[in-house]
């Protein structure tokens, strides 16, 4: 698995942390899970990251806060946003500002497959 | 003159009477060594006892209800120990409610022996409309909890949405390990466990609101106010995180238990929560700060404490901060802290506001713990009815 591709998920909820992953790694993807968006970006990971799958709301940075630090380091990650608020306002905004795509939770595995599908550019 | 006196005594008894009348009051006189009795007219009027028969307390027994029974012999052995005074509040045993306050004070006849002067009111109509008052205030203190419920809608469906991602995600995960060849068997099993576990959370979210905004009477039990704080926490963190809120708690190691209604006591730590989250709205330039505090406070009483870094409030506004309908949120209806206040005096409290030195306000409310003297909630069950008047009118 050393070579597979490293999916980072940036969730502040635990039982996300300990359900994502097995599944994540079920598609065929390695996973680095992480409490906070402070934690990721002075993790090591930033760089390897091919995809994240991103909270929207966490205390301290917020995912949004994340994502226009990574476009400021002009690191350009591709990310697939998770929240429990189901606001259609919210996900076209976080569209149009470059995400690939967000979940409203409970999304379903076959959903974010193909989220992770279109992140990575896999059909 | 012998005429003119009794006339003039006549006059004077027929005022008596008719204030009596007016007043609902008769008056009696107890010879409590003796057993008799002499009463006003009034007296067997509000009794509803026949004029011709001498009342004695045998005969006022028939009178009352069953269930205060108790309070006559209570009021028989005290002027058997030669009680000074006394006060009771009875119910009368007839078609319809009848409350009756009864009012007595020692004194001595010509032989030196005790009697009492009393007065019996009928206080029906009283009572009546201060039942319907707490009725109502309880009623208004919902309503109250049911629009801070509208302004939790999108953190309450966080709440349940978070176990429900995590019941469908392990629940999906489980069917990918069985059907691998070989199934791994140990790993479907602790997704399994997970999807219970995130059940049980589920549960827990549906549970606290139910506790907190189904329809239920005032009741009175020994409230944990860190633990009570802590739920209320919990259902609003998402909404706090939503609004980039930093919480802080510092809840007080070895607070004492205070008596009162939690459900009600939680309504006020709510929405000095969410008042303090709406205030920080608008700031840009400083951390939106929330500090919730609980302490033993100096004067033996325990305090909480909510401290906000947001826009405050103009110094001249203070005094009407808790008058209901009072609002500067155009959304709001005003009435969530005057019903909070109602609240908090009815627990033998007080809830005030003050400006901080840095920016933002801070709320605070103390109510006194069980080992003081709280004779706060109460009649009937009906907490809110024995406090201040809730709708204060400037």
């Amino acid at each position: 698995m050393a070579d597979a591709v490293l999916v980072a998920i940036v969730d502040d909820d635990e039982s996300m942390r300990q359900s994502l992953p097995d599944l994540v790694s079920k598609f065929g993807f390695r996973v680095r899970t992480f409490t906070s968006a402070e934690e990721f970006l002075a993790s090591d990971c930033v760089g390897q990251t091919k995809c994240l799958i991103l909270d929207f709301a966490m205390p301290g940075m917020s995912g949004p806060d994340l994502q226009r630090e990574l476009s400021r380091r002009g690191q350009t990650i591709p990310i697939v946003f998770i929240t429990g608020q189901p606001d259609q306002d919210l996900r076209r905004q976080l569209l149009a500002e470059g995400a690939v795509e967000c979940l409203f939770k409970p999304f379903s595995a076959a959903a974010l497959r193909e989220a992770l599908n279109t992140a990575l550019g896999v059909n | 003159m012998v005429p003119d006196v009794l006339a003039a005594l006549k006059r004077q008894e027929t005022l008596m009477a008719e204030i009596e009348r007016v007043s609902s009051t008769g008056g009696f006189c107890w010879h409590p060594a003796t057993g008799t009795m002499t009463c006003t007219d009034e007296v067997y009027r509000i009794l509803e006892l026949d004029a011709t028969v001498p009342v004695t307390l045998q005969l006022m027994g028939t009178r009352i209800h069953p269930e205060d029974l108790a309070l006559l012999d209570d009021m028989f052995e005290k002027a058997s120990a030669q009680a000074s005074e006394f006060e009771y509040q009875l119910r009368l045993r007839t078609d319809r409610v009848k409350y009756l306050l009864v009012s007595a004070r020692r004194g001595e006849d010509p032989d030196d022996q005790a009697l009492y002067i009393g007065a019996i009111q009928d206080v029906t109509r009283r009572r009546l409309s201060e039942d319907a008052l707490g009725t109502l205030r309880c009623e208004l203190a919902r309503l109250a909890r049911v629009s801070s419920l509208g302004a939790l809608t999108a953190s309450i469906a966080h709440e349940v949405n978070q176990p429900l991602a995590g019941i469908m995600i392990n629940a999906s995960t489980c069917l990918e390990l069985l059907s691998s060849d070989p199934p791994d068997l140990d790993a479907a099993r602790e997704t399994a466990l997970r999807t219970i576990r995130d059940t049980e959370r589920a549960c827990e979210v549906i549970a606290r609101l139910r506790g907190l905004f189904g329809k239920r009477g005032g009741k009175t039990e020994s409230v944990d106010l860190n633990g009570a704080a802590r739920e209320v926490i919990a259902l609003s963190l998402s909404e706090l995180h939503r609004r980039q809120v930093t919480l802080r708690t510092e809840l007080a190691a070895d607070l004492p238990l205070i008596t009162g209604d939690r459900v009600q006591l939680q309504q006020v730590i709510l929405n000095l929560l969410l008042n303090a989250a709406e205030a920080m709205i608008p700031i840009e330039d400083r951390p939106r700060q929330l500090l919730i505090r609980t302490e033993f406070d100096a004067a033996d009483q325990a305090r909480l404490t909510v401290q906000d870094s947001g826009v405050g409030f103009e110094p001249q506004e203070a005094p009407r901060l808790f008058e209901a309908f009072y609002t500067t949120k155009s959304g709001g209806m005003g009435i969530g802290l005057s019903v909070s206040r109602s609240i908090i005096e009815t627990h033998g409290g007080r809830l005030w506001a003050e400006l901080n030195a840095g920016p933002g306000a801070t709320f605070a409310f103390s109510v006194p713990t069980r080992g003081n003297t709280c004779d706060a909630p109460s009649r009937g069950g009906v907490p809110l009815a024995d406090s201040e008047p809730l709708m204060r009118r400037a």
